[in-house]
């Protein structure tokens, strides 16, 4: 075990690790008598600087990541899809850290800006994890911060319900999800994520076939549940509804992106893997009752279990999000919804970095854009006090701005052009019909086209309350400063990136030396 | 043309790889306009000074950039160099194709943007004082910048997408300046016949771009030798053979013209620009007389490469006749009508179209450089001119009936004088006025034509009316008795020294295109600008300086007799009307040409829009109301499920919890249970969907 090189892997975790204890220090000890708003201003500035840190310290891992040296497995990747996703995890932190200054949930920014910063330390470790246990590990540091963030509004009733539910069904998929593991490390004899892959292949795995089925199974539960997708996204809905705003913009972009930067490297193992035994054997899926040798494999079982999340997320999200009256609920089908999109694309995940760079393009400024409807959300909450349609009434009478803001930011969420969320619709699904022109890729692109259209429904809901109806109070809403900065910022980069596609699509790509 | 060959072959061309700074940095002229344009939609109404500043000084720094392009193209072309630097990027990848735009600094695009710049914060400061009652005047300057930001865009795009973008971005602005005023119903009505009429010719050009693309597989224009306007690809389409006979060139080259036509308001979509006089008048200025309607020209003379492809000295393409007859035909048509229109701006318009049919004739006869010669010297006058009518309407308290004013040489002296410049541009005096040169220019080259003399013929006749209606104009408005309502009065300095500004350059600028010394024309096809006194002996030219001088003489000298110091009130019949009734209702009545489009397009428009309605009511509404009505229900029964199922365990969990006294966590337990017994059943179900269908 080499650790000064396990140290270095480690560097951008341990920047944020280190920043997360000199907030509490700070926070505890120099600014006890202060303000609260001087503290939440100092917390998230310090924050901020710790993703700065982190990202600063990022050039120094090593390549190739973190190798164990006595049997070769890895645990850790740098580089490529770990690296992007960590640098995204790390501006969305940086982001949401933000949102936090103008509000006033708690009592305890010290102590909500550190468990940020220590969930996203679990997501950097997911983002990069490369073996079952470390992946475990970074799992559970996220969640368990992220049930505390959702509890964070201790005066709150619904904060604290929404937090059980949450931690109680996290709870469960983890289980799940350690299970499903178990029976994976029992088939193949590694936690090695490509030895699994390649364990699989061998004849002595095909006999364990239905093991290998719930295995899979068991592990989709788990996974899904962190991405909310259908049907183990029951807890979404209360959890957004319940969180703090800025614990739920937290919980809807980082913990995404960490999550769904695994299922890439997890797609990647696996056909990297297949690609390799390729010209080898042949592979066939399916029990022979011929007793020929049969070859299973990681990659078709998954497809299939993917490719049946995705269908029911886009469905079920997209129509649940339909008769919601809660723009936060709303918000959370949507989700479910947009997480079916990327499924789609990882299960036809393809041989080159194309899918990979479509999906972590379509993440990335999932996560950005959500960031900046919670913003919407909050401050519209604080001024009504609801976060009902009925409150965004008239928001375009009440602040134009504001309503100018989520308009651009629902309009990329549906897939408009030019909005960014446009250019990601089109990369993952051109992305997925590069890989294959099969009945079922080409209909679920079909259904996801379709799907988008339902969205555009009820965003334009909410639009329609925000421009056309008349508002119940004509008062103005006041935009605290931070906000309205970070607010601007989101819009401007949602309009910027989709008029000029090509630049994230260039920055994501040079990950993966250039495409 | 040989001569020509040989000229240019002593330039060096340009270095391609490393474009200079400020090529480099010439986006700047387009966005400066564009993002004040953004900053000031974000500012309230009565923020009117703001407002103004912002597009005054952006357009202001615009032009210094285009100047010191301009500079910077005119200092390499003194040291024989032909400059064309591009700076191209690619704006997007799908798959292996890239979407590529960039923009060129050559001397077609130094000499637009700077007229464009120029012209345009003229009538910008002018418009400061025109709309200075106008309660939204910041919504005016908004989208004035945006225009310049766009028009400026087209001039500079190196990719015929972003060419295309920026065109269109044009049409928006000029929809919604047109329709300004838009709770006057013709001024709503006219935004929209501009914006639907130039969307017909936009459709062709559209597909040209596209046609362009498959036939190059590129959308830039310059590129290092793979653009699509260098000599590989036009080899490639004149050899590529398409419908009816036609090369790929020129039937690409035909489609593009008619996105030309269209925007230039050509025969046979010529009928909005008239009725774009709805718009407040530094909008007709602007627009619909200097830039705008100009940008059809620009493209013409944009892809003149591809217009010209496989021209042989001497000769002629299908592209360049058919740019020629629209243009000489459009001069006459246009001459024609305005000859007895009334409004003073209608009379301008008409005098615009014809004007731009002049400048297609320029194209599509000697060049480049002749047409766009005749662009530029135009934009002058007839912004000037503009601006005087808009002085007078002004003046006369918002009236735009020529009879019903007279006079005005004594009350306006200043504007008299400017308009009085500006309309001797536009007949082409002789000697010192621009207009002469540059008409002459076509003249010459229509003369020259060895195909067809009708051209000319058409192009002297429209010359003689142009004299003649610009006289009638003058007659009305400055001379004889004043016959309006009210007093008139001169208008502020802010709308006046912009006049005067353009009234210099109405009539310096021949300077720089007189034969004797050519420097535009060589400028534009880099060739050495040589003074040379004896071009002004040579006969061919004496003689066409008397064709001018006998068109100008004939035109004016009608136009004096019939109206001259005469003050007809205006219930009385025009002098023209008792000569010839017939002729003049005709030519009132703008020769039927929206009569025309009313039977026959838009009649059949209105029975495709009803068969369109009756599918869309009966038949597509029915498959839409099935779907929507699917989709319903099975919202309310996921509904269903969320209310009865999830929320009724929940109930029941807590209705049995409560009974068992549980009181303290009734809310959570309840819904959680069932959450997680649907995360089992879940787990479940995928399992044996797999088993399932691995069986098999």
């Amino acid at each position: 075990m080499n650790y000064a090189e396990l140290f270095r892997v480690m560097l951008p975790e341990t920047a944020l690790e280190i920043a997360a204890l000199v907030v509490l220090v700070v926070d505890l000890g120099f600014l006890r008598k202060a303000a609260l708003n001087v503290r939440a201003g100092a917390a998230a500035l310090l924050g901020v600087v710790g993703c700065a840190a982190a990202l600063w310290v990022m050039p120094l891992q090593p390549l190739g990541g973190y190798i164990y040296p006595s049997t070769g497995e890895a645990l850790l990747a740098t580089g490529g899809t770990a690296a992007a996703a960590q640098i995204g995890i790390l501006a969305l932190t940086a982001l949401t850290l933000l949102l936090l200054v103008d509000t006033e949930f708690t009592q305890h920014v010290g102590e909500y800006v550190a468990v940020i910063l220590m969930a996203a330390a679990g997501g950097l470790i997911i983002a990069a994890a490369q073996d079952l246990l470390v992946i475990f590990i970074g799992l559970e540091l996220l969640s368990l911060g992220l049930y505390i963030l959702t509890a964070f509004a201790k005066r709150s009733g619904a904060s604290a319900e929404s937090a059980l539910k949450y931690y109680l069904f996290g709870g469960m998929s983890a289980a799940f999800l350690l299970f499903g593991f178990s029976y994976l490390y029992g088939i193949t004899g590694s936690t090695d994520l490509h030895r699994i892959m390649l364990g699989l292949y061998m004849p002595n795995a095909a006999a364990a076939s239905p093991l290998l089925y719930m295995a899979l199974v068991m592990i989709a539960a788990g996974l899904g549940f962190k991405v909310a997708a259908a049907p183990f996204h029951l807890w979404v809905a209360d959890t957004y509804e319940g969180a703090p705003a800025p614990a739920a913009a937290f919980i809807a972009s980082v913990s995404k992106v960490a999550s769904f930067a695994l299922l890439i490297s997890i797609g990647a193992a696996a056909v990297h893997v297949f690609d390799g035994m390729h010209g080898k054997v042949e592979v066939i899926t399916g029990f022979h009752l011929n007793s020929q040798p049969v070859y299973l494999g990681f990659r078709n079982v998954w497809l299939e279990l993917l490719m049946v999340l995705a269908a029911v997320s886009m469905v079920v999200g997209n129509l649940a999000a339909l008769a919601q009256i809660s723009v936060r609920r709303l918000v959370a089908y949507s989700a479910v919804a947009h997480a079916g999109y990327i499924l789609l694309g990882l299960a036809f995940f393809s041989y080159t970095p194309l899918s990979a760079a479509a999906i972590l393009y379509y993440v990335l400024t999932y996560g950005l854009t959500t960031i900046g409807a919670f913003g919407v959300v909050a401050v519209v909450e604080r001024a009504t006090g609801s976060d009902r349609l009925e409150a965004f009434s008239g928001l375009h009478q009440r602040s134009p701005l504001l309503a100018a803001v989520l308009l651009v930011l629902f309009l990329s969420l549906a897939g408009i052009p030019p909005l960014v969320g446009f250019w990601a619709k089109f990369n993952l699904f051109a992305a997925v019909l590069s890989v294959s022109r099969s009945g079922a890729a080409v209909g679920l692109v079909a259904l996801a086209v379709a799907m988008s259209a339902v969205s555009l429904f009820y965003y334009l809901q909410v639009m329609k309350r925000a421009y056309v109806l008349a508002p119940a109070d004509e008062t103005k809403i006041a935009l605290p400063p931070v906000t309205l900065v970070l607010l601007a910022f989101i819009a401007l980069s949602v309009v910027a990136l989709g008029c000029f596609p090509d630049l994230l699509r260039s920055w994501i790509a040079a990950f993966y030396g250039g495409m | 043309m040989l001569i020509q060959e040989e000229l240019t072959a002593a330039f060096h061309p340009g270095m391609q790889a490393c474009a200079s700074t400020v090529a480099q940095y010439l986006w700047l002229i387009p966005a400066m306009p564009m993002v004040a344009s953004g900053i000031i939609a974000l500012l309230k109404q009565p923020r009117r000074k703001p407002a103004a500043a912002l597009a005054i000084g952006s357009l202001g720094l615009s032009l210094l950039v285009a100047l010191a392009a301009f500079a910077h193209v005119v200092s390499d072309w003194t040291q024989h160099i032909a400059v064309r630097e591009t700076v191209n990027f690619t704006w997007m990848q799908v798959g292996a194709s890239h979407v590529e735009l960039g923009w060129v600094l050559d001397p077609l695009s130094a000499v637009m943007m700077v007229m464009v710049c120029f012209v345009g914060l003229l009538i910008f400061i002018y418009s400061v004082g025109y709309m200075a009652h106008d309660e939204n005047f910041t919504r005016f300057f908004c989208f004035l910048a945006l225009f310049a930001g766009a028009m400026l865009g087209v001039v500079i795009a190196n990719s015929i997408l972003l060419l295309f973008m920026c065109w269109e971005l044009v049409g928006l602005t000029s929809y919604l300046l047109i329709g300004f005023w838009y709770h006057k119903p013709s001024a709503a009505a006219a935004a929209k016949k501009a914006f639907v009429t130039t969307r017909v010719g936009d459709i062709f050009f559209l597909l040209g771009m596209v046609w362009l693309f498959a036939q190059t597989g590129t959308l830039l224009f310059y590129n290092s030798g793979t653009g699509s306007l260098e000599p590989l690809a036009l080899g490639g389409m004149l050899a590529t053979p398409s419908a009816l006979g036609l090369t790929a060139a020129s039937a690409i080259a035909l489609l593009i013209f008619a996105g030309a036509v269209g925007k230039s308001g050509q025969l046979p979509l010529h009928v909005w620009l008239p009725d774009a006089m709805e718009g407040p008048t530094p909008v007709s200025a602007l627009i619909h007389a200097a830039t705008m309607v100009a940008a059809g020209v620009y493209l013409v003379a944009r892809v003149y490469p591809l217009m010209s492809a496989g021209l042989a000295p001497g000769g002629t393409t299908l592209a360049l006749s058919v740019v020629t007859w629209v243009g000489a035909a459009t001069a006459l048509f246009a001459a024609l009508i305005a000859v007895a229109q009334n409004d003073i701006k209608r009379i301008l318009a008409y005098s615009t179209v014809s004007q731009l049919g002049y400048m297609m004739a320029g194209l599509g006869l000697g060049g480049v450089a002749v047409g766009m010669f005749h662009l530029i010297t135009h934009a002058f006058f007839k912004a000037l001119l503009f601006m005087g009518a808009g002085s007078v309407i002004h003046g006369c308290h918002e009236e735009q009936d020529v009879r019903k004013m007279g006079g005005l040489r004594k009350e306006m002296k200043l504007t008299f004088l400017t308009y009085a410049a500006g309309m001797l541009a536009l007949c082409g005096v002789p000697i010192f006025f621009s207009g002469f040169w540059s008409k002459d220019a076509i003249l010459e080259a229509a003369h020259g034509w060895p195909f067809s003399q009708v051209p000319y013929a058409m192009l002297v006749f429209g010359a003689v009316l142009t004299a003649f209606y610009m006289t009638r104009q003058v007659s009305y408005v400055f001379f004889g008795e004043w016959r309006g309502h009210g007093h008139a009065h001169e208008s502020p300095a802010v709308m006046t020294v912009p006049l005067a500004i353009l009234a210099f350059f109405a009539m310096a600028l021949g300077l720089i295109g007189t034969p004797a010394w050519p420097w535009f024309r060589a400028f534009l096809d880099s060739r050495v600008a040589e003074l040379d006194m004896h071009a002004f002996a040579e006969p061919a030219w004496l003689m066409l300086l008397g064709t001018s001088t006998v068109i100008v003489v004939v035109g004016i000298g009608a136009g004096w007799l019939l109206y001259g110091n005469k003050s007809p009130a205006a219930e009385e019949p025009d002098a023209l009307e008792r000569a010839l009734p017939p002729v003049w209702v005709a030519l009132r009545d703008r020769l039927y040409a929206d009569e025309l489009y009313g039977v026959t397009v838009i009649a059949f428009y209105d029975w495709w829009a009803r068969v369109a309605d009756w599918l869309d009511r009966f038949v597509w509404g029915g498959v839409v109301a099935a779907v929507a009505w699917l989709f319903r229900g099975w919202a309310q029964v996921n509904r269903l499920i969320d209310v009865h199922g999830v929320n009724g365990g929940f109930d029941k969990g807590c209705d049995e919890l409560a009974a068992g006294g549980g009181l303290i966590s009734r809310v959570q337990s309840g819904r959680v249970q069932s959450y997680l017994r649907l995360l089992a059943v879940a787990v479940v179900l995928l399992a044996a969907i797999l088993f399932w269908s691995s069986r098999g």
